[in-house]
């Protein structure tokens, strides 16, 4: 008997696949989970607790790491601010140019890293058209700094949080929050009630994701700004000056520290989702 | 009197969609079914007297205040939906509790009628206070149809809106919420706009019908005498009459519209339209009855006595329809036993009656 019945009493029907596909899928989805799994549990029974420990206490990995996970928040508060704004609008409104815009949005998942990092550069550098009149006139300098790091991980990163929030503000029924403004709700405190609070779960989800990738971003970083060195910057520095040994090491810490952050967030995200209301 | 809602003239475009000019009004109480096909702009209708669209004209008046530049959240109208459209991230209680009373409300609260604003108070009136702390997906179509009326009436609306809050739900729970809504309404004596494209709904809860067609209003009268009396053949299939006959005046006759319908000709219980205008007649299949072929009794003044052959007939459980072939093709509808007793069946000779007055003549 499949599906069971909940409080008010409704039948959901289990999704059931015929017996042949439902294996062939399984099989050859176990080979990809496989794929991506392998590596990462190599790299981690590769290393003794012993070096762990050693390479954990060294100063100038701490400062990487912790560099990065303040650069992936700094970078996903950011992408939460202008990114849940723009997602609304392109859920809500309809304009001209409207699919250049979603199009732009998403260029950055084409864009190759070191490509994007050159780019910025051209504009956040010490002759940018941004970077040289801000570290003119406010002191603000993209080149070894902090700012540059966020502004690097951003322009990655921030195409996750803008489509995974508006795919939630689109499955709102705009009939909810028509019902809100007769309630008496103006526009803006409808937006606070109902929509943010039912598009939460979709925008936790996205900006999870942007802090993930934050974290992970390599290449942007590397050419926009070097020192002081992100974990990733730092691990690769290991690699080409002590070989793979300490690399991994490195890497083994940072992996542990992202993948608990990343679960971390996950559930918070996941947490009590509104059900669609049938 | 002025009436409780007043709508003038109203003019709306949407895109390629243009709504009007509609004028309406409700008295105090009155409830008001919207009819007609998808697309007819029976929502927008709704939604511009709500406020969420900008008319390009015309006014909106609710007690006697013109609110057609107010915001929704200003007007004091209360929205009902499919679905009912309670909010899932919040208990029932906190969904009653959102509406924010009016500092000055427009009308005075009915006696009897808890205060606006007060939640556990308004939960109680329509028993679902035992409910205050479930999430709405957990509650029948009858309970979310309840705290969807107690959270509308904390807000103090001067009117109800409600857009096809039946339209999910399989007939028993709609025959139920209907008669339901209907009691709590009568009691309430708010007036009330109800749109539906379900001709049951419209008869069984309108004291008046408007009917719309592609933007534009085409009946508004008091709900019997659009059943009775379509404007055009437009309404008449909208509201399920089974005989539509395109036929022609020929004049008068002892007060009586003489009309031909194919060779036939039928008498009917009009002033009627100019002789040799084309019209069209809407006669409900229950008014046709059907007699032995041999029918030769006396017919009551102005009666029309046809004879035919059947050529169908369908069971639909109580009642059985049968088409007789008549000159022009008639659909009457009797009772399954009457049937039975008369021995219906396809091919069959039959008469049948149509009293003057069950023939309806529309211009188009």
């Amino acid at each position: 008997m499949h599906g069971s019945l909940n409080r008010a009493g409704w039948r959901r029907a289990a999704p059931s696949l015929p017996l042949g596909l439902y294996l062939v899928c399984w099989f050859i989805g176990s080979l990809l989970v496989a794929f991506l799994v392998i590596p990462l549990i190599a790299l981690v029974l590769s290393q003794a607790g012993a070096s762990l420990a050693e390479v954990a206490r060294m100063a100038d990995v701490r400062d990487a790491i912790a560099l990065s996970l303040e650069g992936a928040a700094l970078s996903a508060a950011f992408a939460a601010l202008a990114g849940i704004p723009l997602a609304y609008a392109l859920a809500r409104t309809t304009f001209l140019g409207k699919p250049v815009v979603a199009a732009l949005v998403d260029l950055p998942l084409a864009v190759p890293h070191t490509v994007a990092g050159i780019a910025l550069l051209m504009v956040f550098g010490r002759q940018g058209a941004l970077g040289a009149p801000l570290q003119s006139l406010v002191g603000l300098r993209f080149w070894g700094t902090l700012a540059g790091i966020v502004v690097a991980m951003l322009f990655v990163s921030a195409p996750y949080t803008v489509n995974a929030a508006r795919v939630g503000f689109e499955a709102i029924d705009p009939r909810l929050e028509k019902i809100a403004r007769t309630l008496g709700l103006g526009p803006w405190r409808t937006f606070w009630r109902i929509t943010l609070p039912l598009a939460r779960r979709s925008i936790m989800t996205g900006v999870t994701l942007t802090f993930a990738r934050s974290i992970s971003e390599f290449g942007a970083v590397v050419i926009l700004v070097y020192y002081p060195m992100t974990a990733p910057v730092k691990i690769y520095e290991l690699f080409l000056r002590f070989g793979v040994e300490q690399a991994a090491t490195a890497a083994v810490l940072l992996l542990a520290v992202s993948l608990a952050l990343f679960l971390l967030l996950r559930t918070l995200a996941g947490g009590a989702a509104p059900r669609e209301n049938r | 009197m002025t009436p409780a809602v007043a709508v003038e003239a109203l003019t709306v475009t949407l895109g390629a969609f243009r709504l009007g000019p509609l004028d309406l009004a409700l008295a105090p109480g009155e409830l008001l079914v919207i009819l007609g096909p998808n697309g007819a702009g029976k929502s927008v209708t709704l939604e511009a007297i709500a406020g969420f669209h900008r008319p390009d004209a015309g006014r909106v008046l609710l007690g006697g205040r013109d609110v057609t530049r107010l915001p929704p959240e200003r007007r004091h109208v209360g929205l009902v939906v499919q679905n009912f459209g309670l909010f899932p991230h919040l208990t029932v209680a906190q969904n009653v509790a959102l509406a924010r009373r009016p500092a000055n409300s427009a009308s005075a609260p009915p006696t009897g009628l808890p205060p606006p604003g007060d939640t556990a108070a308004w939960l109680d009136y329509f028993g679902v206070a035992r409910l205050a702390d479930r999430t709405p997906q957990d509650l029948s179509p009858g309970e979310k149809q309840r705290v969807a009326l107690a959270r509308t009436l904390a807000a103090a609306p001067a009117l109800f809106l409600f857009d096809e809050p039946f339209s999910a739900l399989d007939t028993p729970t709609r025959d139920q919420l209907c008669e339901e809504l209907l009691a709590f309404l009568r009691a309430l004596a708010l007036p009330a706009i109800f749109v539906t494209h379900d001709c049951n709904d419209a008869l069984r809860l309108a004291d008046r019908i408007v009917v719309l067609r592609a933007g534009a209003l085409v009946q508004n009268a008091a709900a019997a005498e659009v059943f009775r009396k379509p404007a055009n053949s437009f309404v008449a299939r909208f509201l399920g009459v089974e005989n539509i006959l395109d036929a022609r005046m020929i004049g008068m006759s002892d007060g009586l519209a003489m009309l031909a319908v194919g060779d036939r000709t039928l008498r009917a219980a009009t002033s009627g339209p100019a002789p040799g205008g084309a019209v069209r007649l809407a006669v409900r299949a229950e008014d046709v009855a059907i007699v032995p072929p041999s029918d030769n009794g006396p017919l009551a003044a102005g009666g029309n006595r046809l004879a035919g052959k059947i050529t169908s007939v369908r069971p639909l459980g109580p009642l059985v329809t049968v088409a007789i072939d008549c000159g022009f093709l008639l659909t009457a509808c009797l009772l399954a036993r009457e049937a039975r007793a008369m021995q219906i069946g396809v091919g069959g000779a039959i008469g049948a009656r149509i009293a003057a007055d069950a023939i309806h003549v529309m211009p188009d």
